[in-house]
C-alpha cells in the first residue's frame, strides 16, 4: 500500500513538470513582450530594459524556466512585481479563507449530495425522486454569482441571519468563521451538489439492478442495510471521482464567490493578479491550483482501492 | 403421511414492459411438501424462474403477481408486508442464483455476507454470528475456511462462490430452498460437486427444495418430481422415469428429444417439424481425404504464459484435416479457450508453430493477423451469441461487415446477395436481417454469429461453446447446423466444449486437456465409452444423464 501511494507520488512528477512548463510560458504565449506588457503604458525604453534585466528575460527560454523551477523547488515563488512582497507570503495569507470556504463546500456537498442522491435512486421515479432531480437541474443551471446574490439579500440583508460579507479567521472562534462562510459555501456548492447527486443517483440505480442486491433482499435485509452496506460502498467509485473532479469546479467557482462576498481569498487575489498583470503572482497561484488538483487526483486514487478490493495496487 | 409445504394455486404474474404487459406466469400450480425436491423444469421465458422469484418475493418492480395464491406453511406470501416478509425472506425460505458470483457482493468479505444473514434474522453478537458463518463455511466444505472468511468473491473459484451462496441460503435453517439455476455456467465436475453437496445439505437439514434448471439431466438426477413448465403454465407433471420414458406432453416430448445424451445421435436431437426453419441445400457426399494429404491444420509445441505463474497451455500438439471435427474439452482453467484463441490468432503462443494449410501462421502476430489472406480461412463462432454482436449492427451489418472488410466486398447487390445466402444457410430468415441483436432470440443471434463467421468462406471454424447460453431446443438445431455445415461445405470444425454429450455427437475426436496439457485424445466414442484416464472418467461420470434415477432418496 505505501509503496503504490510512493509510486503514485513519483508518477505525478512528469504531470507536475509539464504543468510547471506551461505556467512558465504564459508569460510567453500572452502576445507581446513579455517585458513591455509588465512594464505598462506609461513605461519609457529604460523602464522596460530594467525590468527586462531584473526578471532575467534577456537570457534565452531554457536557462529562465530552469533557474525558476530551480527557485520553485527551494521554495522561492519569486516576488511580486506590484506590491514587491515574496508571491510565497502573498499566497500564504490568503490560504485560509479559500481553504476554508472550498472545505466547508466539500463537506456540504457530500452530507447533502450524496443522501438525496440515495433517496432518489431508491425512490426512483416517484414524486421525490423528480423533485430532488429537478433541483439538481435548477442548481446546475444558476450561475455562482447569481445564487450568491439572493441569499446574501435574503438571508443577511433581509432575515439578517448571517453577516452579508467578509470573512474572520477560525482563529477568531468557530462559529464566527462558519457564520461567514455558509453562504458563500451555498452559493458555491449549488453546483457541485447537483451534480453528485446526479451521479449518485445513477451510481446507485445501476448497482440497484445488480444481483447481489437481489441476494441481499433474499437474505431478507432491511432497506437501509441493503441500500448504505451493499449498494452505497459500490457505487462508490463513480461518486468520489465526481467528487475530486468537482474540485476543479469549487477552485473556478471560489474565485467569483470571493469576489460575491468579499472574502480575501486566493480567488480575489487571483483576480487582482490578473487586472495587474502581475506573471509572478499569477504563475504562483496557478502552479499552487495544479498542485492541487494533481494532489486530489492523488487521493481519489488511494480512496479507490481502499473501497474496492479488485483494484489491484 | 407427508405434510405440504408450500402450495401455489392458479399463479399469474404480469410483467409490464415498453411493448405493454406480458403475461410470463398464467395459471401455475403446484406443491411442495416436506424434504422434498422438486424440479421445476423449462426453456429460458417459461416462468420457471419468474415462479420461483414470486414465491420468494423477489419479483423485479415491473412484475406483480395479478392472480392465485402461494400458500407457505398455510401463510400467503404475496400478501406480505413490510416486517411480516422480511422474518420470511432468508430465514424460513431462502434462494440460491444462477451465476454466484455476481450474487455476491464483491467488494465485501464472504464471511461478512453470511454474518448479514444470520444477523439479519437472528439477535447475536457479531462474533457469534462470525463464529456460525465460520461453520457454515464449514458445512458447505469450503477448504481452509478461517482464511476464506475474509475473500473476495473475485478471490474464488465458480464453484466456491455457488458454496459461499448456499451457505447464505442455509445460515437460518429455511424449510424451502428455492434454487434457480444454481449450476449453470460451472464445468460438468463442479456442477456434481455442487449439486450432491445441496441434496446433502438438504436431506441432513430436512429442508425443502425447488430445482429449477434448464437441464433434465441435472432434474432428473436429484429430483424425485419434475414439473415441465412452457409459456408460463406447467404443461406436464411426473417422476423423471415416468417423464422421460413416456413424456405425455408434446413439449416435454421435444425437450426429451433435444437433450443429448450418451447414446444420442445428431439426428435425434429435433423432431421432425421443426426441422422445416432450416431451409435444405442439396447435400453432397463427403469427399473422403486422399491418404497423404497434407493437413490443413498441424499445431506443434503449442505453449502460453501469461505474465506470472505457470504455464495457461504447455507442449500442445495436434492436426486437423480438411472437413474434419475435433472436441477440445476440459474443466475451466484447463487452457481450452486459451488454445483455441491461439490457433485463431487472436492471441499470440509463447511457444510453438500453427501451421494453416501448409503456411506457417504461428509467428504473426495476432495484431497484425487481419491483414493476412488466411484470415477469410480461420473465423470463429463466440460463446455468447447476446453480448458478442455489437448491439448497434442489424443482423445484415453484422454478416456484412467480414464480407467487406476481408471479402473487398462494396455495398451493393452483390452483397446483398451474398449476405443473404448465409442468412439462408444458417437458417435466419431474411426478414429478420434489418433487425437489431436485441430484436432477435437466442437462437437467432446464434445464427447470426454463424453465418458471420461462414460469410467468408473459412476452411477452419473455430467454435467457444457456441451453445452454451442456448435452450436445448435451440442448441439442438445449431448443433445440426453445423453438422450439416461440415458435411455440405467441408469446413473444419475445432469445437470448444465442456458438454461431453455435445461434443461426442458433433465430434469425430477429441482432445481432453487438464492444466493445459492434453491428458488423453481419440476417437470420441471410444474415449467416452473407455476412458483411460482418472481424468476423463470423471469428467464422463460427472455428466448428469437422463437415465439415472433419482440420488436423493434419503431425504424422504
Amino acid at each position: 500500500m505505501l509503496s503504490y501511494i510512493l509510486r503514485r507520488v513519483v508518477a505525478t512528477l512528469p504531470v507536475m513538470a509539464i504543468v510547471a512548463l506551461f505556467v512558465f510560458s504564459l508569460l510567453y504565449i500572452a502576445p507581446g513582450d513579455p517585458a513591455v506588457v509588465i512594464a505598462g503604458d506609461q513605461a519609457s525604453p529604460e523602464d522596460v530594459e530594467r525590468i527586462r534585466q531584473s526578471l532575467g528575460l534577456d537570457r534565452p527560454f531554457l536557462i529562465q524556466f530552469g533557474s525558476w523551477v530551480w527557485r520553485i523547488l527551494h521554495g522561492d515563488l519569486g516576488t511580486s512585481i506590484f506590491t514587491n512582497l515574496p508571491v510565497s507570503t502573498m499566497i500564504g495569507q490568503r490560504l485560509g479563507p479559500t481553504l476554508s470556504l472550498m472545505v466547508i463546500t466539500l463537506l456540504l456537498t457530500i452530507v447533502v449530495a450524496v443522501p438525496l442522491g440515495v433517496v432518489a435512486a431508491w425512490k426512483a421515479g416517484s414524486l421525490i425522486d423528480r423533485a430532488i432531480m429537478g433541483f439538481a437541474v435548477f442548481g446546475f443551471s444558476l450561475p455562482v454569482f447569481v445564487v450568491g446574490y439572493v441569499l446574501a439579500y435574503v438571508f443577511a440583508l433581509e432575515l439578517e441571519w448571517l453577516p452579508v460579507q467578509g470573512y474572520t479567521p477560525l482563529t477568531d472562534g468557530f462559529w464566527p468563521w462558519l457564520q461567514n462562510l455558509i453562504l458563500p459555501a451555498i452559493a458555491l456548492g449549488c453546483v457541485y451538489i447537483a451534480l453528485v447527486a446526479r451521479i449518485t443517483r445513477a451510481a446507485m440505480l445501476e448497482v440497484l439492478q445488480q444481483d447481489y442486491i437481489r441476494t441481499a433482499k433474499a437474505k431478507g435485509m432491511g432497506q437501509s442495510g441493503i441500500l448504505f452496506i451493499h449498494a452505497l460502498k459500490n457505487a462508490a467509485v463513480p461518486i468520489v471521482t465526481v467528487i475530486g473532479l468537482g474540485i476543479a469546479l469549487l477552485i473556478g467557482g471560489a474565485v467569483v464567490t470571493e469576489s460575491v462576498f468579499a472574502i480575501p481569498g486566493l480567488g480575489r487575489l487571483t483576480i487582482d493578479a490578473i487586472l495587474r498583470r502581475d506573471y509572478p503572482v499569477i504563475q504562483g497561484i496557478v502552479l499552487l491550483f495544479s498542485f492541487v488538483y494533481v494532489l486530489v487526483n492523488l487521493m481519489i486514487d488511494v480512496i479507490y482501492t481502499l473501497v474496492d478490493p479488485r483494484i489491484r495496487y | 403421511m407427508s405434510e405440504v409445504l408450500l402450495s401455489i394455486d392458479g399463479l399469474h404474474v404480469t410483467f409490464s414492459t415498453r411493448r405493454g404487459m406480458v403475461e410470463a406466469v398464467r395459471g401455475v400450480t403446484l406443491s411442495v411438501e416436506k424434504g422434498e425436491m422438486l424440479g421445476l423444469v423449462g426453456e429460458s421465458g417459461s416462468g420457471k424462474s419468474v415462479t420461483g422469484f414470486a414465491t420468494t418475493r423477489l419479483l423485479d418492480p415491473a412484475g406483480r403477481v395479478t392472480g392465485g395464491k402461494i400458500l407457505f406453511r398455510g401463510q400467503d406470501v404475496t400478501k406480505l408486508r413490510g416486517d411480516d416478509l422480511r422474518h420470511l425472506q432468508g430465514a424460513a425460505m431462502s434462494m440460491i442464483f444462477q451465476n454466484p458470483r455476481a450474487a455476491l457482493n464483491p467488494i465485501r468479505g464472504i464471511g461478512l455476507q453470511i454474518a448479514d444473514a444470520i444477523l439479519t434474522h437472528k439477535k447475536i453478537s457479531k462474533d457469534a454470528a462470525r463464529a456460525e458463518a465460520l461453520d457454515l463455511l464449514r458445512a458447505v466444505q469450503i477448504r481452509d475456511p478461517e482464511a476464506r472468511m475474509n475473500a473476495y468473491p473475485h478471490e474464488l473459484s465458480g464453484g466456491m462462490c455457488q458454496r459461499v451462496m448456499i451457505a447464505i441460503a442455509i445460515s437460518c435453517n429455511p424449510a424451502l430452498l428455492i434454487a434457480d439455476e444454481p449450476t449453470t455456467g460451472l464445468d460438468v465436475t463442479t456442477q456434481k460437486v455442487v449439486m450432491d453437496l445441496l441434496a446433502d445439505i438438504a436431506a441432513a437439514r430436512g429442508m425443502a427444495t425447488i430445482l429449477i434448471t434448464h437441464d433434465l439431466g441435472l432434474a432428473a438426477r436429484y429430483c424425485r418430481r419434475i414439473a415441465v413448465m412452457e409459456r408460463g403454465r406447467i404443461v406436464e407433471e411426473a417422476s423423471p422415469k415416468t417423464l422421460f420414458s413416456m413424456p405425455q406432453h408434446a413439449y416435454t416430448r421435444r425437450l426429451v428429444a433435444a437433450s443429448p445424451t450418451a447414446t444420442s445421435r445428431i439426428e435425434d436431437l429435433v423432431t421432425e417439424e421443426e426441422r422445416e426453419g432450416v431451409v435444405a441445400v442439396a447435400g453432397r457426399p463427403r469427399t473422403e481425404v486422399a491418404h497423404g494429404t497434407p493437413p490443413l491444420l498441424e499445431v506443434r509445441k503449442l505453449a502460453k504464459r501469461f505474465d506470472k505463474g505457470s504455464a495457461a497451455v504447455a507442449d500442445f500438439s495436434m492436426t486437423m484435416t480438411g472437413g474434419e471435427s475435433v472436441g477440445l474439452v476440459g474443466e475451466s482453467g484447463s487452457g481450452k479457450s486459451t488454445t483455441s484463441r491461439m490457433i485463431c490468432r487472436l492471441i499470440d503462443p509463447s511457444e510453438g508453430d500453427i501451421v494453416f494449410d501448409g503456411q506457417s501462421i504461428g509467428h504473426i502476430a495476432s495484431r497484425d493477423f487481419h491483414h493476412s489472406p488466411l484470415r477469410k480461412d480461420i473465423q470463429m463462432v463466440f460463446q455468447d451469441p447476446n453480448e458478442s454482436l455489437n448491439p448497434r449492427y442489424t443482423a445484415f451489418d453484422c454478416i456484412a461487415h467480414p464480407l467487406m472488410r476481408l471479402g473487398g466486398m462494396r455495398p451493393g447487390d452483390a452483397l446483398r446477395k451474398r449476405v443473404d445466402e448465409c442468412a439462408e444457410r444458417v437458417g435466419l430468415p431474411l426478414d429478420l436481417l434489418p433487425r437489431f441483436p436485441h430484436q432477435l432470440s437466442g437462437g437467432q443471434k446464434a445464427r447470426v454469429g454463424i453465418a458471420r463467421a461462414i460469410a467468408c468462406r473459412p476452411r477452419l471454424l473455430v467454435l467457444d461453446e457456441p451453445t452454451a447460453a442456448l435452450d436445448v431446443s435451440v442448441q439442438a438445431v445449431v448443433l445440426q447446423l453445423l453438422d450439416r455445415l461440415r458435411r455440405e461445405n467441408d469446413i473444419a470444425l475445432l469445437f470448444v466444449s465442456h458438454d461431453l454429450n455435445v461434443v461426442r455427437m458433433l465430434c469425430d475426436r477429441t482432445i481432453v486437456l487438464r492444466n493445459g496439457g492434453i491428458v488423453e485424445q481419440g476417437e470420441s466414442r471410444a474415449l467416452f465409452d473407455n476412458p483411460k484416464t482418472d481424468y476423463t472418467r470423471k469428467l464422463v461420470e460427472a455428466i448428469p444423464h437422463i437415465d439415472t434415477g433419482p440420488v436423493l432418496a434419503a431425504a424422504l
